[in-house]
């Protein structure tokens, strides 16, 4: 297979060698499980700190510190708001990115697999990964109105470009000498790219759905402030118009605490997918 | 009728430069074909002309009677090892058994695994083992379909010299224990092809002609009597050093220096 570079910068989100693992291992003794766990609380204490003296410095009104964001999110909770607008969101947001992880996997690999598909769309998946999708935003609700359906598009087309890029450079940097010697044991297509082609590039279908992870939780909250107003994104609009600070931050940290979920539920199963490279 | 596997008049050519040119050998089922010769004279393009992987471009490739075809009758052990790092050793073994029942496979692949010595590593994944270890996964995944030839191209060229040594009577042993598969090995090593052939062939640079045809005198099995010891080992290594060195210097591509006069 001949390799020719994806000028992109999603590809930057390129799979690290497992090398450097093993690395990273030797060198940081804080580096098991116990070590980052600590490192990690110490740094949220640091954050709160920090997080406080700016609320006690900033006028009155324009900030709120933590524990007025906690009380905030509690009764926000208790009240009943959170969960309705936490479950719009998460449909959503798990919809839209959940089609687009299976449509741009698929997409990806089998432009991959075919030059003479890569050659044709590539130029047109290229051109739209690099047009802002707010631009397409009118088109959208002009097309499918201002409900579900419009939201999980926008999260879909903001979130399927990186998979799309990240699993057709997968699938292009197959090892070639393995898959040479899949094909003399006398291996058909399919089975090269399900035994060879496709578990090597699990590295970068994860890299891919990490960074469109991340875009389709942007997406989702710019779509329900773009569309009929909804979820959390709602929320936002209406705790920011009144300058509601504490409510708007406890929102703000609610779709932190979602982001930091999918990615570490992503950690996992890449670790799981990737056990092989531990030596052992 | 033993399998036999057949070159006559063979010749490549990448992008219209000739690889191999004229080739003729014939190795039957039972024999150990050791191919000598300096880098880039199409030693690894012979391996995969015999395989099935790619046509010549004049003469005829035959295994048995047909044109070869990759998974049937011939198998590869490559200088890289070339195992699929995701799946375990026992996984990389059954790859080269599609299609039979599980049960059928799972007895194939503990037979060959016991016959190498990695039993105990069978759930293991590659990253956990040796070079050596490896290479032996690769020989049990070859091994595996009771393929006709096993083609080999320099397999054991990145073992260090004692994990080399042990690698060489371990094929021979192996090739014994297996009802006996042709073998075609390709190697740089003098001292490699005298210890393994029963014939010896030596090529010139590219495009790689046979230059000569040697048979091995030493007495079989030699996995258990060390050929180095043998009166005639030191001229036949002094003879095919000489063949090398004279093909390497008449080859008016080579950067080596030419004696004067
Ligand atoms: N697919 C290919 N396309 C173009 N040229 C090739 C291809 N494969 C091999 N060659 C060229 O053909 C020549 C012979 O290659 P080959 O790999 O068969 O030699 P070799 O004897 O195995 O070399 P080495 O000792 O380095 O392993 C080399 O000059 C190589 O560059
Ligand atoms: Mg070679």
């Amino acid at each position: 297979m001949q390799d020719r570079p994806v000028a992109t910068a999603h590809t930057a989100g390129r799979p690290a060698a497992p090398a450097s693992a093993a690395l990273n291992r030797r060198a940081g003794g804080l580096g098991d499980g116990l070590g980052t766990a600590l490192l990690r609380l110490g740094f949220l204490g640091l954050i709160l700190i920090v997080w406080t003296a700016l609320a006690r410095a900033a006028p009155p009104g324009l900030f709120a510190s933590p524990l007025a964001v906690a009380r905030a999110g509690w009764m926000m909770a208790a009240e009943g708001r959170l969960a309705p607008a936490l479950a719009a969101s998460l449909t959503v947001y798990l919809a839209g990115t959940g089609i687009a992880v299976v449509v741009g996997c698929a997409l990806g690999a089998a432009m991959g697999m075919s030059r003479t598909l890569a050659r044709t769309i590539d130029i047109y998946v290229l051109a739209l990964a690099a047009t802002p999708r707010v631009a397409f935003i009118p088109l959208i609700i002009v097309a499918l109105g201002l409900g579900l359906q419009a939201k999980v598009l926008i999260v879909f087309l903001g979130a399927v470009m990186p998979v799309i890029l990240n699993a057709y450079a997968g699938v292009r940097a197959a090892d070639a000498e393995l898959v040479e010697m899949a094909i003399a044991t006398g291996a058909g297509r399919g089975r090269v790219l399900a035994h060879v082609v496709l578990p090597g590039a699990v590295p970068y279908f994860i890299a891919g759905i990490r960074i469109g992870a991340t875009i389709g939780l942007i997406n989702t909250i710019v779509a329900e402030l773009y569309t009929a107003i909804s979820g959390l994104g709602g929320l936002l609009a209406l705790y920011g118009s009144r300058f509601r600070m504490a409510e708007y931050l406890a929102v703000v940290v609610v779709l932190a605490l979602i982001g930091a979920g999918v990615t570490e539920a992503l950690r996992l199963v890449e670790k799981r997918l990737l056990r092989w490279r531990e030596a052992g | 009728m033993t399998a036999r596997l057949t070159l006559a008049g063979v010749s490549l050519a990448f992008a219209g430069a000739p690889v191999v040119q004229g080739i003729d050998l014939s190795v039957a089922r039972g024999e150990v074909l050791v191919i000598l010769g300096p880098s880039g004279c199409g030693k690894t393009s012979l391996l995969r002309l015999m395989a099935g992987l790619i046509r010549p471009d004049a003469g005829q490739v035959t295994l048995s009677g047909a044109p070869p075809r990759p998974g049937e009758g011939a198998a590869m052990v490559f200088q890289s090892y070339r195992l699929l790092p995701w799946k375990t050793v026992a996984q990389n073994v059954a790859f080269a058994l599609p299609g039979r029942p599980a049960a059928e496979r799972e007895a194939r692949v503990a037979e060959v695994l016991r016959l190498v010595g990695l039993a105990r590593v069978a759930g293991s994944f590659p990253a956990a083992l040796s070079g050596g270890m490896k290479q032996r996964v690769a020989l049990a995944r070859a091994l595996a379909p009771r393929p006709d030839f096993l083609l080999m191209d320099e397999p054991f060229a990145a073992l260090d010299a004692q994990a080399r040594e042990l690698m060489q009577a371990e094929l021979l042993r192996l090739v014994g224990a297996t009802g006996g598969p042709g073998v075609v090995f390709v190697t740089h090593s003098v001292d490699e092809a005298l210890v393994l052939g029963d014939r010896v062939v030596v090529l010139s640079p590219r495009p790689g002609r046979i230059v000569a045809r040697i048979d091995v005198p030493f007495p079989v099995p030699r996995w258990q009597a060390d050929p180095h010891d043998h009166p005639a080992y030191a001229e036949l290594r002094h003879r095919l050093w000489q063949l090398l060195r004279d093909a390497v210097l008449k080859d008016p591509a080579s950067d080596f220096h030419r004696p004067e006069g």
